[in-house]
């Protein structure tokens, strides 16, 4: 801290734009939400105070509950798939006998420079029935009476739109910690090469702990990034179909600006606010756990 | 090191010339993933409609730039306006971000005063609050106060939500930076203005180019609060133009990705002539934060 104090009005004036800016943008709608959470509003001029009764239908609410179990699955699929084939990949690039270090660095993180719309719209048009690689692969390998509208499977439409989110940001956790690797002496790893099965083994019990601190970090980033997913599901399926690609985000938007449900929408904002902090703080918890050991 | 050191057998040599080249296979067909879609793109777009649903995958018979021309030609798509659109929306939120994270950044890190601690936890807490849950009601604060639907509409949420980490990623920064030079600055009797931007400023470029990185991405990038606060057409910016346009386009590939590859291109162009940089940046940044 500086000893000598610059007058109280010239903090004052350096800091009010940017935090009236910051409080206009952040707690002031907080705030809105939830008073319009007490309300039945359509939006229009007319609304009438209903007290917790959004409330109660939400907790009631079955597709609220649906979506958020569906960002919990995709948390789960992206820790695996994001940080744990980042984590594989980075062993493997450490290795001696991977050559292209620089491509595949350079190649693999710029997914995760693009637009999540846009990564949306390419996937779109990979699983597409009719013009879609995906079929087209199938057809190529003998396999046509596996095609079929993929999107609109129930089943596996959750796991097909976490496949983007996945193939997107293995590059960005690689990059990461292939950089908390780099501290780490090249014998280690190069010892590990050697034979297959010891590799596996050095990897989980010398390299795993020595960047647990940043595997932490990418799992944090992994947990709130799946939290609001939303522009790569409002692409690729509006949640459907039916509601069986629903996430809170997306059916946030489709109560208040699809529906008109303002009061209703503001209850849910609410709802994604708790438990979003429930989620990250619960990710806390674990990751004061887990670094303690 | 070489492997003669370690008195191996054939058999083993053998081996592991067959695990290299799985590695090898496993990382090369990963980063082929991850730009084939820009490589398909790219020659798909030169194709017409119907050569395409010919053959979704094969070169074009005869390229062409129709779809190009086309759409640079019509205004209706508003491809051009939405990029200007973008790139001033993104500079300015950018710089925005920089110079007010600068500045808050540096007042919570060397000045002491009754509130310092209250504004360093509303910042954290902004970190922290899910920023769709926030989709709702900035729609509706803006409408009520004619904030929404204007050109400098989405400067407000991006500089508010690039604030924070910028705040932090400065504080930390000038953590490492002796608080001397500025005691001796002011001995010789810079003011405080004059220390924070000759003397502070410059030190902290390195930190405020990762800033200016991390939300270069973001702000181009970022979707949702473009899509609940913007309503005219001619001032979407790129990726609300971009699900206007295949919405119109829907069975047209060729003609949704030579748009695509339009409205990336200053993006790709950056990331390409730079990825150093702008990766070492984005991975400082996450590190840090």
């Amino acid at each position: 801290m500086l000893t000598r104090r610059p007058p109280l009005r010239v903090i004052i004036g350096y800091l009010m734009i940017p935090l009236a800016l910051y409080i206009f943008a952040v707690f002031i709608p907080l705030m809105t939400a939830a008073f319009y959470s007490l309300f039945e509003w359509k939006g229009g001029p007319n609304k009438t105070f209903i007290g917790v009764a959004n409330y109660v239908t939400l907790i009631k609410d079955k597709v609220f509950w649906l979506s958020f179990s569906h960002n919990l699955y995709l948390i789960l699929l992206c820790v695996i798939g994001q940080v744990g084939i980042a984590f594989v990949f980075v062993m493997m690039i450490n290795t001696r006998s991977v050559k292209l270090k620089s491509i595949h660095r350079t190649f693999g993180f710029f997914p995760s420079t693009i637009a999540a719309v846009y990564v949306g719209f390419i996937w779109t048009m990979i699983y597409d029935s009719r013009r879609g690689v995906l079929n087209w692969l199938l057809a190529l390998i003998g396999r046509d009476d596996l095609k079929q509208v993929w999107l609109n499977n129930s089943d596996l439409v959750m796991t097909l739109v976490s496949i983007p989110l996945i193939w997107q940001y293995i590059g960005y956790y690689m990059l990461i910690l292939l950089s908390a690797t780099s501290s780490i002496d090249k014998e280690i790893f190069e010892s590990a090469e050697l034979d297959g099965a010891n590799a596996v083994q050095r990897s989980i019990h010398i390299v795993l702990p020595m960047i647990k601190s940043t595997i932490i970090v990418c799992l944090v980033l992994c947990v709130s990034g799946n939290m609001k997913v939303f522009d790569n599901i409002f692409v690729m399926t509006s949640g459907g179909p039916g509601n069986d690609s629903m996430v809170m985000a997306m059916y946030g938007y489709k109560i208040s600006f699809i529906q008109q449900n303002m009061g209703y929408g503001s209850a849910i904002s609410v709802g994604i606010f708790v438990l979003g902090l429930l989620v990250i703080g619960a990710m806390q918890l674990f990751s004061n756990k887990f670094s303690k050991d | 090191m070489s492997e003669k050191a370690y008195g191996m057998t054939v058999g083993k040599k053998v081996g592991n010339g067959f695990m290299a080249t799985i590695l090898n296979t496993i990382m090369i067909v990963f980063s082929l993933s991850c730009i084939f879609p820009l490589v398909w793109m790219f020659y798909s777009s030169l194709k017409l409609k119907r050569e395409f649903n010919a053959n979704i995958v094969g070169l074009p018979p005869a390229p062409t730039l129709d779809n190009y021309k086309q759409i640079l030609t019509n205004a209706d798509y508003h491809i051009a306006d939405s990029m200007i659109n973008s790139v001033r929306t993104t500079i300015l939120s950018v710089f925005l971000i920089v110079m007010f994270g600068f500045v808050v950044g540096y007042i919570l890190a060397r000045v002491k005063f009754k509130g310092n601690r209250i504004i360093w936890l509303m910042l954290l807490m902004g970190m922290l609050i899910p920023v769709h849950s926030l989709l709702v009601p900035i729609y509706i604060v803006f409408n009520r106060t004619g904030l929404n639907n204007q050109w400098y509409t989405l400067l407000i949420p991006y500089i508010a939500f690039g604030m924070p980490i910028a705040v932090f990623l400065i504080h930390s920064y000038l953590k490492g930076i002796p608080i001397a030079l500025e005691e001796a600055a002011s001995i010789d009797g810079s003011g405080f203005t004059g220390t924070l931007f000759k003397i502070i400023m410059p030190i902290c470029r390195p930190v405020m180019v990762t800033i200016a990185i991390i939300q270069t991405f973001a702000c181009w990038n970022e979707f949702s609060f473009a899509l609940v606060l913007l309503r005219d057409v001619g001032l979407h910016t790129v990726p609300l133009a971009m699900t206007q346009f295949t919405g119109q386009f829907s069975s047209d590939y060729p003609k949704i990705m030579a748009a695509m590859l339009i409205t990336m291109s200053p993006i790709v162009i950056m990331y390409f002539g730079f990825s150093k940089n702008i990766i070492k940046g984005m991975v400082a940044g996450v590190v840090k934060g």
